[in-house]
Formats: C-alpha cells, sequence, structure tokens
C-alpha cells in the first residue's frame, strides 16, 4: 500500500514537471527575480521500458487468451488496460501507428535518428502479425481499443462496400509515407483522432471527427480500425501470412453461423461451394485481364500522384512559406501574411530558401510517384484478388481482417458446450 | 427495467450532445483568446510607456493582469471538468445500452441467408473498378485543368509585358547628363564603411501612403513616442534643400523626397540609417519644359506629388509636368515633360508604380488623362482621356475581385481600370466639388471621400454601391482602411471610424486641429499628423485615442513607414524615428 502511494506520488511529480508556461510571466519593476527554473530528471527511460515490457506482455496475454483459453472476457480486460495506460496515462503517443513515420523518415533521412524504442513499438506488434495475426489490435491498440470498449451493437455495412472502403487505409498510408519522407510533416500523429480525447484537449475538428468515429463505434465495429487505420492496413498483409491461424473453435464448426453474424468487422467467411456458375475460361480470361491491369494501375497511380507532387510539396513549411512571398510579391497591395514578414524581420534570404524548396520538390517528386504507384498497385492487387474463387466448407476467419476481439469465442456453440 | 435502461440512455444522450455542444463552443472561445491580448490592457500598457512613472497605473495593468490570467485558467478548469462529466456521461450510456441490448445480444441479427461470396466479390470488383475509374478521370481532368490555367495566366502576363518592349518611344529626346546628378561623394565616401554595414530594409513604402499607396504599411516596432528637441526615439534628422508638399517614400536603403522653387526641381536621395543626403538628381535640361514657374497656390507648391519607385527606378513628377527618372545610385535614366498642367492649385496627384510600369494620374483642366509609362525608358505603354474635371486626388493599386487593378477617384467619379491596358472595368459617379482626397481599399471594397460629397463604399468587384456617409468628410487628408474600419481625418479637426460594412460612425474625436495628412495604419495602431505638427496614435481595432504630443514641427506630409522606423517629412526637416 505504502509502495503504491510512493508510486503516485512520484508519479504526480513527474507529471507536474511536464507542465510548460504559456503566456509571458507577469512583469514586475520592483527588482524581483523569478527563481530558476529547476526540470525533474526526466523518468523517459523507465516509461520506456515499461512500454515495451506491457506491449509483449500484453500481446503475450491476447495470444494466450485467443488461442489457448478462447476468452473474450480476458481480451476485454486487455482493452481497457490498453486505454488507461496507453491511452489516458502514456496520452497515445508513442503508438505503433504513428511509429510508421518516424521508421519511413529514417529510412529516407540517413540524418533522422530513429531512437531504439520507436524502432521495437513499431516492429513488435509485426512480429506478432508474422506469428499470431493482429493481436496488437485486439486489446493492446488504445486507438481499437476504445472503440471495442464502447461498441454495443453491430450494424454491419454490406460486405462489397466494405472491400471497397478498405482501400482508403492504403490511400492514407501512402500519404503518410510520402509527407514523412519529405520531412513535411507527421500525417498521423495531426490527424489521429482519439489522442485529443486521450489529452482531454486538442484540434476541434480532429478531436470532433474522434467523437464522431466514437458514438459510430457505438453501433458499428471499430470504424477507425476498419476504414481508416493505416498500420491495420500494414498488419494485414502480415496477418495473411502469420504462422498461427486462429480457430473459433477446437471441436470442429457446425456451420451454426452464430460466429459469422457476431463478428464486428465482417472477418468470418462462411462456408461456399461456388453457387455462382460461370464458364472457366471466362474466370482464367479475367484473372490474366486483372494481372495485366495490375502493372497498369500502378503505373497510372505513379503518373497521376506524381503529377501533382509541386501541388502536394505545399505541406512542407518552406514551399508554403516561398509560395507565399511570391504571392505577396506579386500582389504587394495584400496585407502581409505573418509568415512573410517574420520571414523578411529575420532576414531570410529568399535565394537560399528557393534552394531548399528545389530539393524539397525533387523529392516530393520521387515520393508522390512512389505513393501513386503505391495506391495503384493495391487497388490492382485488391481487383485480382477478388477475381479469384475459392471454395470453402466450414466457417474461417480471414486473418487479415479479423482483429482478434473474440466475440466469436462467446457465440460459439461449440466453444459454450465445452465450457 | 428495460424501459428503465432505454430511458436512461435516451436521457444520458441529450445531456452527452447538449453538453458537447457547450464544451464546443468554450474550447472554440478560448483557443480565441489570449489572456494577455485584451484591448483594455494592451491599451493600458501603451499608455504605460509614455508615462511611465505612473504608478496607480502600473497597479492597475498588475491587478488587471492577474485578473486575466485567473479567469483564463479557472475558464480552462471549468472545460476539463466538464470534459471529465461528458467521459462519465458515455460510461453511463454505453452502460446502459449494453444493459438494454443483453437479452438480444447472443442473437443473430439477420436470418440466415448464406452470402453468396462470388456475387459479393462481383459487386465489390465493380465497385473498386468504378471508384478507381472516377479517381483516374478526376486526377486527369484536375491535370489538364492545371495546365490550361497554368497556360492562360502565362498569356495574360504575355499580354503586359509587350507594350513595355514594342511601344515606340515618345519623341521627346532626354539628354542625360551625369554631371547634373549631385553626389556628395566626399561625406558619402567618410560614412561608406559604417553605411556598408547596415542592412537594407526589408519593408518598403513604395508611393505616397505606403506601397501601393495603401495607407497601411507591415511595419513592426514603431515608437509610440519622440521627442525631437531632447532626441528621444530620434535615429537622425536632416534639413531638406527645397520645399515641398509631398511625402517620403522608402525602398532598400533610401528615402526619397522632391522639393522645388523658382531655381530648380530636385529629386533627393537620404540615407535610411544616417540622414545623410546621398545624392540630388535635377529635373532641367528636359524638352517642352516651362521656362518660368506656373503660378501655384502656396497650400500646393511646385512640389506636392509624392515620388514613386519600384526598388530599382525612382520617378518624380513636378508642377511644371516634368516627369524624371533615376535608378538607385542617382543617375538619370530618362526624363520628359508631359505637357504643362492646367490646374488652378497647382499640380498635386502623387505617381504609382506597378512593376515597370509608372502610373500618372494627370490633373489638367483641359486634357486630363491616366497614362502609363515604362520606368525604364519613359516610353508610353498606354494612356486614357480621363471624363473627369480637374481633382488632387492620387490613384491607388488595389485588390480587386482577386486581380490587381488601378482605382482613381476624380470629379464626378471614382473608376477602377485594368492595369494592362487602361481599360475601364467600373465606374461610380458620387463625388462633386474639388476632390483632393485619395481612395482606400480593404478586403476587395473600395473607399472614396471628399468634402462637400460623400463618403461611399464600392464592391471593387462589380462597383456596385454598398453604402454612403456624410457625417464627417476630408478635404486633403485621404482614407485608410482595415477591414472592419475606414479612418477618416478632416481639416476641420474631426477625426472618425466608420465601420466598414455598414458606414456607421464607430468612433470620433474632436481633436480642434486640421489634418491634411493622412493617416497610415501600421503595427495595429493609426498614426496621424495635424498640420501644427501634433501627432495622434489609435488602436486600430477600437479607434481609442492612445497617446497624443506635439511635435515641434509643422507637418503636412504623410509619414513612411519600414522596420522599427518612421519617416516623417515636416515644412522644415525630415527624420526618423525609431526606438532609442
Amino acid at each position: 500500500m505504502r509502495r503504491t502511494l510512493l508510486f503516485t506520488i512520484a508519479l504526480l511529480a513527474s507529471l507536474q514537471a511536464m507542465c510548460v508556461a504559456r503566456f509571458p510571466k507577469p512583469d514586475f519593476s520592483s527588482g524581483y527575480e523569478y527563481p530558476d527554473i529547476i526540470h525533474g530528471a526526466p523518468h523517459e527511460l523507465f516509461w520506456n521500458i515499461l512500454d515495451i515490457v506491457l506491449l509483449v506482455g500484453m500481446m503475450g496475454l491476447v495470444v494466450w487468451a485467443a488461442y489457448r483459453k478462447r476468452s473474450r472476457a480476458i481480451i476485454f480486460t486487455m482493452s481497457l488496460v490498453s486505454v488507461l495506460y496507453f491511452g489516458f496515462f502514456r496520452s497515445g503517443c508513442v503508438c505503433s501507428v504513428g511509429s510508421i513515420q518516424n521508421v519511413v523518415l529514417a529510412a529516407a533521412d540517413s540524418g533522422y535518428h530513429l531512437p531504439l524504442y520507436v524502432l521495437l513499438v513499431f516492429l513488435l506488434p509485426i512480429v506478432f502479425a508474422l506469428l499470431f495475426g493482429r493481436v496488437f489490435c485486439s486489446g493492446v491498440c488504445p486507438l481499437g481499443a476504445i472503440q471495442e470498449l464502447i461498441n454495443v451493437k453491430n450494424f454491419r455495412l454490406s460486405r462489397s462496400v466494405s472491400v471497397t472502403l478498405s482501400i482508403i487505409p492504403w490511400i492514407y498510408l501512402a500519404f503518410t509515407i510520402l509527407y514523412a519522407a519529405t520531412r513535411s510533416q507527421f500525417l498521423i500523429c495531426r490527424l489521429d483522432p482519439f489522442i485529443g480525447i486521450f489529452r482531454f484537449g486538442g484540434d476541434i475538428g480532429v478531436m470532433s471527427f474522434g467523437f464522431v468515429l466514437l458514438v459510430m463505434s457505438v453501433f458499428v465495429g471499430r470504424p477507425f480500425c476498419q476504414f481508416l487505420c493505416p498500420y491495420g492496413a500494414l498488419l494485414s498483409v502480415f496477418s495473411a501470412l502469420s504462422w498461427k491461424k486462429l480457430d473459433i473453435t477446437e471441436k470442429g464448426c457446425i456451420n451454426c453461423a452464430l460466429c459469422g453474424v457476431s463478428c464486428p468487422v465482417d472477418a468470418i467467411r462462411a462456408p461456399q461451394s461456388n453457387r455462382t456458375k460461370e464458364e472457366r475460361r471466362k474466370g482464367v480470361r479475367r484473372v490474366i485481364l486483372m494481372s495485366l491491369l495490375l502493372p497498369v494501375l500502378t503505373f497510372l497511380g505513379a503518373m497521376l500522384v506524381g503529377s501533382q507532387s509541386d501541388a502536394l510539396s505545399l505541406a512542407h513549411k518552406d514551399v508554403y512559406l516561398y509560395e507565399l512571398l511570391l504571392s505577396q510579391e506579386a500582389n504587394p497591395e495584400l496585407e502581409e501574411p505573418l509568415e512573410v514578414e517574420t520571414f523578411h524581420a529575420l532576414g531570410g534570404d529568399m535565394a537560399e530558401l528557393k534552394e531548399k524548396v528545389d530539393a524539397v520538390r525533387s523529392d516530393y517528386v520521387f515520393y508522390s510517384h512512389l505513393a501513386g504507384a503505391l495506391i495503384g498497385f493495391v487497388i490492382g492487387f485488391k481487383l485480382m484478388k477478388l477475381s479469384l474463387k475459392r471454395g470453402r466448407k466450414t466457417y474461417e476467419i480471414s486473418m487479415a481482417r479479423c482483429t482478434v476481439c473474440g466475440k466469436c469465442f462467446n457465440y460459439c456453440p461449440q466453444n459454450l458446450k465445452k465450457k | 427495467m428495460k424501459k428503465l435502461y432505454r430511458n436512461i440512455a435516451f436521457v444520458t444522450a441529450v445531456f452527452i450532445l447538449t453538453l458537447t455542444a457547450m464544451l464546443s463552443m468554450s474550447y472554440y472561445q478560448m483557443r480565441q483568446v489570449s489572456p494577455l491580448e485584451t484591448g483594455v490592457l494592451e491599451t493600458l500598457k501603451e499608455l504605460n510607456e509614455t508615462n511611465s512613472e505612473n504608478e496607480s497605473l502600473q497597479e492597475q495593468i498588475r491587478a488587471l493582469d492577474l485578473l486575466s490570467r485567473k479567469a483564463y485558467f479557472v475558464k480552462e478548469g471549468q472545460l476539463k471538468m466538464g470534459i471529465y462529466l461528458l467521459l462519465g456521461m458515455a460510461a453511463v450510456l454505453v452502460t446502459c445500452l449494453n444493459l438494454y441490448y443483453k437479452e438480444t445480444k447472443n442473437l443473430p441479427e439477420k436470418d440466415f441467408d448464406p452470402i453468396d461470396e462470388w456475387l459479393t466479390k462481383s459487386r465489390a470488383r465493380n465497385y473498386l473498378s468504378w471508384a478507381a475509374i472516377v479517381a483516374l478521370l478526376g486526377g486527369v481532368g484536375l491535370v489538364v485543368f492545371q495546365n490550361v490555367g497554368t497556360k492562360s495566366s502565362s498569356d495574360e502576363n504575355t499580354l503586359v509585358e509587350i507594350p513595355n518592349e514594342e511601344l515606340i518611344a515618345d519623341s521627346v529626346e532626354v539628354k542625360i547628363d551625369s554631371a547634373e546628378v549631385i553626389v556628395d561623394s566626399a561625406e558619402l565616401k567618410a560614412d561608406s564603411t559604417e553605411v556598408e554595414e547596415m542592412p537594407e530594409l526589408k519593408i518598403s513604402s513604395k508611393a505616397f501612403r505606403g506601397n501601393n499607396s495603401s495607407g497601411k504599411s507591415s511595419a513592426r516596432g514603431i515608437a509610440t513616442s519622440w521627442n525631437l528637441i531632447s532626441k528621444k526615439n530620434i535615429l537622425w534628422q536632416s534639413t531638406i534643400p527645397k520645399h515641398g508638399y509631398n511625402s517620403p517614400v522608402i525602398t532598400g536603403r533610401n528615402v526619397f523626397i522632391t522639393g522645388a522653387d523658382e531655381g530648380a526641381r530636385e529629386l533627393y536621395c537620404y540615407d535610411v540609417w544616417t540622414g545623410e543626403l546621398r545624392w540630388t538628381v535635377k529635373a532641367d535640361g528636359i524638352s517642352g519644359s516651362p521656362s518660368s514657374m506656373p503660378s501655384v497656390n502656396a497650400d500646393t507648391g511646385l512640389a506636392a506629388s509624392t515620388v514613386a519607385t519600384n526598388g530599382e527606378q525612382v520617378c518624380a513628377i513636378f508642377a511644371t509636368g516634368d516627369v524624371i527618372c533615376a535608378d538607385m545610385e542617382g543617375k538619370r535614366l530618362w526624363a520628359k515633360n508631359i505637357g504643362l498642367p492646367d490646374n488652378h492649385y497647382g499640380y498635386a496627384s502623387s505617381l504609382l508604380m506597378y512593376g515597370s510600369m509608372l502610373i500618372i494620374q494627370y490633373q489638367n483642366n483641359t486634357n486630363a488623362q491616366i497614362m502609363a509609362l515604362s520606368a525604364k525608358t519613359g516610353n508610353t505603354i498606354w494612356s486614357k482621356g480621363a471624363k473627369d474635371r480637374i481633382a488632387w486626388s492620387s490613384p491607388i493599386i488595389a485588390t480587386l475581385g482577386g486581380k490587381s487593378a488601378l482605382v482613381v477617384m476624380g470629379n464626378p467619379a471614382i473608376a477602377a481600370y485594368e492595369l494592362s491596358n487602361g481599360s475601364e472595368l467600373w465606374r461610380v459617379e458620387c463625388m462633386s466639388g474639388e476632390v483632393g482626397s485619395s481612395p482606400a481599399c480593404a478586403e476587395g471594397i473600395v473607399y472614396g471621400a471628399s468634402e462637400y460629397a460623400t463618403c461611399i463604399a464600392i464592391d471593387g468587384a462589380t462597383g456596385e454601391t454598398l453604402w454612403e456617409a456624410s457625417d464627417y468628410l476630408p478635404e486633403c487628408s485621404s482614407l485608410a482602411a482595415t477591414k472592419d474600419l475606414v479612418f477618416c481625418a478632416t481639416s476641420y479637426g474631426m477625426v472618425c471610424a466608420y465601420d466598414a460594412k455598414t458606414g456607421e460612425v464607430k468612433k470620433e474625436h474632436d481633436l480642434t486641429t486640421p489634418f491634411y495628412s493622412s493617416p497610415v495604419v501600421v503595427d495595429g495602431k493609426v498614426y496621424l499628423f495635424s498640420n501644427s505638427g501634433k501627432a495622434y496614435i489609435f488602436s486600430a481595432s477600437t479607434f481609442d485615442l492612445i497617446t497624443s504630443f506635439e511635435t515641434g514641427e509643422k507637418t503636412f506630409a504623410t509619414p513612411a513607414f519600414t522596420d522599427g522606423m518612421m519617416i516623417v517629412r515636416t515644412d522644415k526637416s525630415l527624420y526618423c524615428v525609431k526606438k532609442n
């Protein structure tokens, strides 16, 4: 008890040390001197180690709960712990979703040092996904967990619509890579819908979007994970190739279909024997066409997004400032924006800025082609995948989509029988 | 029991929605407000700068500062409490919904209708294909649109550039005599090392009342008090060789003014850091120039027009109709006489430059014109006969409907012209009498006012009159405008701020002293000089008088502003105000 108390006091003290002055201090003319600010020694190393330990520990627990116990209760408890610790206590940062940007930046810019902690936060969920599927999404990611906790009913979209919408996370990922690699901005951090909720404050627009997503989460299973999360998109690839595949029951499927309707992310595939008949030749022709379409779409995507590299580069602060300066020069009668005024006041050199802008724009040309190619490739690949027929005899989990929430375990009568 | 859960859930949901709306509003308000940037506090701080001995004022500032901080943090605390409440209520809502759906939760939502997966896949394939096609077409359309846009804008540029290159020079041959450029080389040499070290200033004031004659400047850190006797906040003060009512103009390190008398008409360049006269260019030896000076009113003089510069050339005009142009080193590039103006008070309209185009609102009883000359060569780019009667107003460049346009005010009209060819965009006939004031523009709305006529607001995009007022009208002083207020100084001592949207007088001050100089909006304030030389500084947002004091020298010209400096021309001297 005493230890807990001491721990709480130390925690509060460290929170106090994080405070920063937001306004200038009061002016005194009486000769009063402010005492020096004493910063408490940072405890980041301790917290970082704790984060990694908890990350691995919780993912391990989810694996145990899903593969051995088939218990939703444990996974649900993990979600609660994740929201409280990774969400509210650690303010949702660094999260694995956002760590994509650090990794991309480190890969694009040799001058950027990637901390080991961030690398682990990025890699560990991928390693677990390769072994056991998306156990990180299950009850460890605070963004997924907060949606999981408040979900009451599952009103699902038509599968064809949700498959089409699942392209959005890839587009988000492509632009995340583009903006991170060009040092423009960390898009995920800027648009994280739940970070404002975890921190009790943030951009009003993004927070409102977060609230809308939460309200949707009450009636739709994990809308952010299904239709937005770029890290989820990445994990789905590794999860599809995972070493262990998750079974709904050990006792053999009786094709009751209860698990299928229970899944909030529509990850359970029903048994089917290809009811729609079509000529084999026609199917083969379609597959060949889609295979040919894949490089074409990749190329078109690259060309199309690449052609917009100049417009996209406006997200970079130097390019934006340069364009503002040019526009001010063309329209000198307009009131000077603050950025232009500051540039002049600090004795900014236009030629120097131009040089920087040229370098940024050339980076944009390359990375916007890359982002476009990724989008084109994903669309092409999805089209190809949708052209393949596969028979199935029992209800199976699609490892790419499954977020290991464990709902289907409770619905399966075979599992109940076991209990 | 189920009903109870449903009702609690409903009430909680309504509560959450209401609270969310209230918290969002509160949060938005907090984001807008900075506790230490309240108008009252800032005004008190300004007052404290001019009167640092007033202890009760300082106490008042401290008390208000503390109160503002307290109020801010109390509000922040309330917001935080509201968020906790919201989370609590959200937990109640989710719990109630869970309890409400408890009994039906384990039942399938749909009838067992095995999905035909191939059909689903085929549909998804169609949706995705259509989405890709729409995205592709949209992208291609965007690229085409951008290319068309770029092409037309480059065409537009060519249209403006061609006349500069191709138009034939006027018949007036100009002999450039380097001997005419009087450079005080000895003095310049002595201080050259020191002068070279001083940086060129980034913020310019290239025409009468600032860039584009806008009545606004982006300069910051301008002193709000100075004294010409004790030299407090005075960087330098220099004498001016010849008299003139024109206002100073600043670019780089140069300050330009003109002066004239019966003997000579001269363009002067001063160093902005030292006040040293760098060079003088005389307007003489010009073909067509009258041999004797025209008769002019003493209140106008022979050098009432302010010069204009584009940072490479500087041009000046005198009551004789002589126009001269020099480079930044004082080399006369060209000179011509555009005709002796038939003007009973004397020629007074100031020059304006748009890129390398020199614009002259040639005010004349017989053949008034608006002309655009090449600042490099003096060649005419375009010229347009004006329909209006003689006036003493100066042109401005304004952004109307997203495009730069020339706006001139005369009797009886305020009119806007295309800068590239002088074609008329719109014309509103609303003025009468002797129009000496110049127009102003803010947020695409053109404002103009003249004594015995009206004060008018015109939509710059359409030429439609938005409002008219006649409470207070200027005689010589021009208007200055922000998006909220239009400032007006009269020759009978009243100054006022009109509401920019309605024309209603928002604030007025009876200062019982005439104003010929024009107000300039700078650094959130309005600087204004009375004819007697009294400086008035108002808040640009409220038009409250922040401070006023006598400078001791009569001032008719409008000051020019640059980085932390203000250059003022008085009837005797030119001085620079800079915080010590």
